[in-house]
């Protein structure tokens, strides 16, 4: 999966460096801390901020995010994907909590991602960003908005349907379709 | 709960994003126990998903947001592990093989494990104790709970002893900054001051260089950075003015039909000299060039023909 980009099989010293800080923050280096939040603070703070709609709750989540790792790096490990990728999914995943003004739904520990990219590496990640968003720009408009309203805002494929006049069969397709297709730019 | 023998990767997709419902959230758990491929699409899933998150218009975070993580983080600080050696331990009996934290899990279980009922039982036999008063039984125990609760205050006056170390290291290596950073500040400012008062120093010698034997001519030289609207003006030679009348030096804006800018009056010392520094000017003018009349004592808000020194 992904190999053609370049970005899997062994990890390229810019992820080790990921790796690396975790390690450090492990044994409270609160220097290896600040990079990691200059590194990612941005991504995840844009994802909580698109998904929350308000500043001050997006800054409550991007602060609780990377409390978590200071907390519990051991909640992220290297087998997992990448760090970048997994920040991006958990402030979505906690936005959302706060969205609905519940408790965590789950443990930050159980997300695994099968991707690595080497998110470390600024370049390579404002390439993949640039890709993505191509990807995303071509697909269908039903789709993508479709993606869009369970991504970032949170509506059950029951609430879309509803919203959309489309059958419920017709919302879970048009997810799973955009996800695939975005996947396959990747691989090919 | 009926198991299913399969769940749609549409279904997976749902669940990733959470928004499948408890009940059908708890069925897809329950399959993805048992299925290592389930498990495998929902991971594949979850970094379409990371990706697709990074489409994202992206905003910086305040700064403010950073600085109070960290100072949360320094709050929080940890405590740095310690690695020691690990300890040989020579177990009673052989520990089953088993993987990772089954291993160590087994090695404890065999140490906390009580003996056996009948070797215990035969040693109470053999050893048995003279019987005590309860009195004779309690107060050994007393001692030891004692012994015991001083160690656990030692134990926690230790930790604190340790914090305050720390933290007094902290607020020392924080005195020693600021104090450094305030001696470059206060020798940055000794120089600045040094250097104004070198300029305005009505005792100063001023000596203007010319080439061979000409007669001295009024001149000016101004230095002016005008993004911080800054200007510095020294001039020398020039002739005495009548008691009601003084100098006045002028910014000509580089915009086109922008008004000249008073920048500032100053009359000569007896010697010709006279400078005129950082006076106040908006921000951000270029300037085109600078021209000096002559004015009333109290300035003018135009320049009055004729200009007596000017340089673009």
């Amino acid at each position: 999966m992904y190999r053609e980009t370049g970005l899997v099989n062994s990890p390229p010293p810019s992820s080790q460096d990921d790796a690396g800080l975790l390690v450090l923050v492990q044994r409270g280096d609160e220097f290896a801390m600040s990079t990691l939040f200059d590194r990612y603070s941005k991504v995840v703070y844009s994802v909580a901020l698109r998904v929350l709609r308000d500043p001050a709750s997006a800054e409550d989540v991007l602060q609780e995010v990377f409390m978590q790792i200071w907390r519990n790096p051991d909640s992220f490990v290297a087998a997992r994907g990448s760090l970048g990728g997994w920040l991006a999914v958990v402030s979505r995943n906690r936005s959302i909590d706060a969205l609905r003004r519940q408790r965590p739904t789950e443990s930050v520990e159980d997300i695994a991602l099968a991707s690595n990219y080497n998110l470390a590496d600024e370049a390579e990640r404002n390439s993949m960003m640039d890709k993505a968003r191509t990807v995303i720009h071509l697909l269908p408009v039903e789709q993508r908005k479709t993606l869009e309203m369970a991504f970032f805002d949170g509506l059950t494929h029951s609430e879309i349907a509803e919203m959309t006049g489309d059958p419920l069969g017709t919302v879970k397709t048009r997810i799973r379709s955009a996800l695939m297709t975005l996947r396959k730019a990747f691989t090919v | 709960m009926s198991m299913p023998n399969n769940i749609a990767p549409e279904d997976l997709a749902l669940f990733a994003m959470q928004l499948l419902s408890k009940e059908e959230a708890a069925e897809v758990a329950a399959y993805l126990e048992r299925s290592e491929e389930a498990r495998r699409e929902l991971a594949r899933i979850q970094g379409d998903l990371a990706v697709y998150a990074h489409t994202v218009d992206l905003h910086s975070p305040p700064a403010q947001v950073r600085e109070r993580l960290m100072k949360q983080v320094a709050r929080e600080k940890k405590p740095v592990p310690i690695e020691r050696p690990a300890p040989v331990e020579t177990p009673k009996r052989a520990a089953p093989m088993h993987g990772g934290a089954n291993v160590a899990a087994s090695t404890v279980a065999a140490h906390d494990e009580p003996e056996p009922l009948i070797g215990r039982t035969s040693r109470l036999i053999d050893d048995e104790p003279p019987k005590r008063s309860a009195a004779g039984r309690v107060f050994p125990w007393v001692g030891w709970a004692v012994a015991a609760g001083l160690a656990v205050a030692g134990g926690n006056l230790y930790r604190q002893r340790d914090s305050l170390v720390q933290e007094r290291d902290n607020l020392h290596a924080t005195v020693a900054d600021q104090a450094t950073k305030l001696d470059q500040m206060t020798a940055d400012t000794a120089a600045a001051r040094q250097v104004l008062e070198t300029l305005t120093d009505t005792t100063a010698k001023r000596v203007m260089l010319t080439k061979g034997k000409t007669a001295p001519v009024p001149q000016g030289r101004a230095t002016y950075v005008a993004d911080k609207g800054a200007l510095i003006f020294t001039a020398n030679n020039l002739d005495p003015l009548p008691p009601l009348k003084t100098y006045e030096l002028w910014l000509i804006p580089a915009a086109a039909g922008g008004a000249p800018i008073p920048a500032g009056t100053f009359r000569p010392d007896e010697r010709g000299n006279a400078s005129v520094i950082l006076p106040t000017l908006p921000k951000g003018v270029e300037a085109k060039a600078f021209g000096v009349t002559i004015e009333d004592k109290d300035g003018a808000a135009t320049p009055t023909l004729p200009i007596i020194l000017v340089g673009a």
